[in-house]
């Protein structure tokens, strides 16, 4: 058939994006972090922080407000607190709620520079939001045990780095298939 | 046939990244019948059900034109939720529906999340059970159920909430001949004690032949038929790979009328065609 000359115009029209779906998300991928975050072994005094890798994804998936995501950091941070074995657990409600917030700030930044559909935009986002919230973290554990600064720099920040990459390496490999199964609208079926 | 409980006027369908889907539809869905779409793998059927249910174009996104009407009302910038209160849908991935631990918690969330009382809700959850076959059944787990069992479930979550049409996209296709057989028995069930308008998609028609009343047959996105089941039927004979998706019976039907050039009457079962075959002194031999 010869569409151009028989079609009408169509209009086209963007998916219904369910006002909550964004929440019913972030809910099933903070829970799958916690249980990873609970069941990942500590090798070498680094492990991931899969409940940031988690809600990097989500922020990278779903485009949330600035205060939406700073709602889903605080959650994140509050899930950690009863689990974590630091010196300051209530220190995971700051420095979630930071590492949140500074990815989003990113992703929208991306996003706004015509980088919505870089690959790296995960690992890049995911990378430095665990840098901002175990930076953060590591501040505010610094400052709370008195240590010296070159403890935090030399000592504490390595560490962070390290998990860092791994983190960014895991919102990487993990963005593609979870935004498959979880997000992506049927729009090439027939 | 153009007065109907689902109207689509001069529609056009693509998804995002698609060709044409639908091509110029144009149909009507009449009240109380038992209506199959049929046609070729990618003819369109399903996305035709999802048209008829709201999900397209206004849900998934897309490319359209035109207009789908559901009980008079336009589908446009209306609410899934709203209109599911009048239409049920029942999708061909049936699992991925099913959403809650026990067959009781399934069949009431459509209604819990409507706001009904509780009396009203359990009400409605014993009356849905029994009406599929499954009564006693509220508090067991769907991982208790069989495939079967699960269906007509999902078929019961859709009934609760009363509507006026049921969608169904091809139901049967993970039922063995017995379970796809019992299954459409139910649905009939409904379609007569309730009225109730049914539009199913069915490639393996010998399972309906019984009970439908009309027919949409599509090919390729466009609408080769719309109309009562014998007169699109004889369309579909019409049509060399359309020809092959009629019931076997008709299709033997449909032959022997070429060949004798006596019309038979609208069989619906073998012991009808048989019955009609001896009156004309078929013996099946030579």
């Amino acid at each position: 058939m010869d569409e151009k000359n028989k079609l009408p115009e169509l209009v086209e029209i963007q998916p219904v994006q369910d006002s909550y779906r964004w929440v019913a998300i972030t809910a099933m991928l903070l829970a799958i972090g916690i249980i990873l975050h609970t069941v990942s072994p500590n090798v070498g005094g680094v492990t991931p922080n899969w409940t940031i890798a988690m809600y990097s994804i989500v922020i990278n998936l779903t485009n949330p407000k600035l205060s939406q995501a700073a709602g889903i950091g605080f959650i994140a941070g509050l899930t950690l607190v009863p689990s974590s074995k630091s010196a300051f657990p209530l220190g995971n409600l700051v420095s979630d709620f930071a590492g949140a917030t500074v990815c989003c700030i990113l992703v929208k930044a991306m996003i706004f520079a015509g980088l919505g559909r870089w690959r790296l935009r995960p690992l890049i986002t995911g990378f430095l939001a665990t840098v901002t919230s175990g930076g953060v973290f590591t501040l505010i554990l610094k400052f709370i045990l008195g240590l010296p600064w070159t403890a935090w720099l030399y000592g504490m920040l390595p560490v962070v780095i390290v998990v860092g990459i791994l983190n960014g390496l895991i919102c990487f490999f993990l963005y593609a298939p979870v935004r498959r199964l979880f997000y992506v609208q049927e729009e090439d079926e027939k | 046939m153009m007065d109907g409980v689902i109207r689509i006027e001069d529609f056009y369908f693509a998804y995002k990244r698609s060709g044409i889907v639908l091509n110029n539809i144009n149909l009507a869905v009449r009240k109380g019948s038992f209506t199959v779409i049929t046609g070729p793998s990618g003819a369109g059927k399903t996305t035709l059900c999802k048209a008829m249910t709201g999900i397209i174009p206004y849900y998934m996104g897309g490319r359209y034109s035109g207009d789908v009407k559901i009980l008079g009302e336009t589908t446009k910038c209306r609410r899934i939720s709203d209109i599911a209160m009048r239409v049920g849908f029942i999708m061909e991935d049936y699992e991925s529906q099913l959403i809650s631990l026990t067959a009781g918690e399934e069949v009431s969330f459509s209604l819990l999340n409507h706001g009904f009382s509780p009396s009203e809700i359990d009400a409605r959850v014993k009356r849905a059970l029994e009406d599929v076959g499954l009564p006693g059944r509220k508090n067991y787990q769907l991982d208790e159920l069989s495939g079967g069992q699960k269906q007509r479930l999902l078929l019961a979550t859709v009934l609760a909430v009363h509507p006026e049409i049921i969608v169904l996209d091809e139901p049967a296709s993970a039922l063995d001949p017995d379970g796809a057989i019992a299954l459409y028995k139910q649905v009939s069930d409904i379609h007569k004690r309730y009225g109730t308008t049914i539009v199913t998609v069915e490639h393996r028609m010998d399972y309906m032949l019984p009970y439908v009343t009309d027919m949409i047959v599509l090919k390729e996105g466009n609408l080769v038929a719309v109309d009562a089941f014998q007169a699109a039927a004889g369309e579909m004979y019409k049509d060399g790979e359309l020809r092959m998706l009629l019931p076997s019976l008709w299709q033997v039907k449909f032959g022997l009328e070429e060949k004798t050039g006596i019309s038979f009457g609208e069989w619906r079962s073998e012991e009808e065609a048989i019955c009609e075959l001896k009156k004309y002194n078929f013996t099946g031999e030579g």
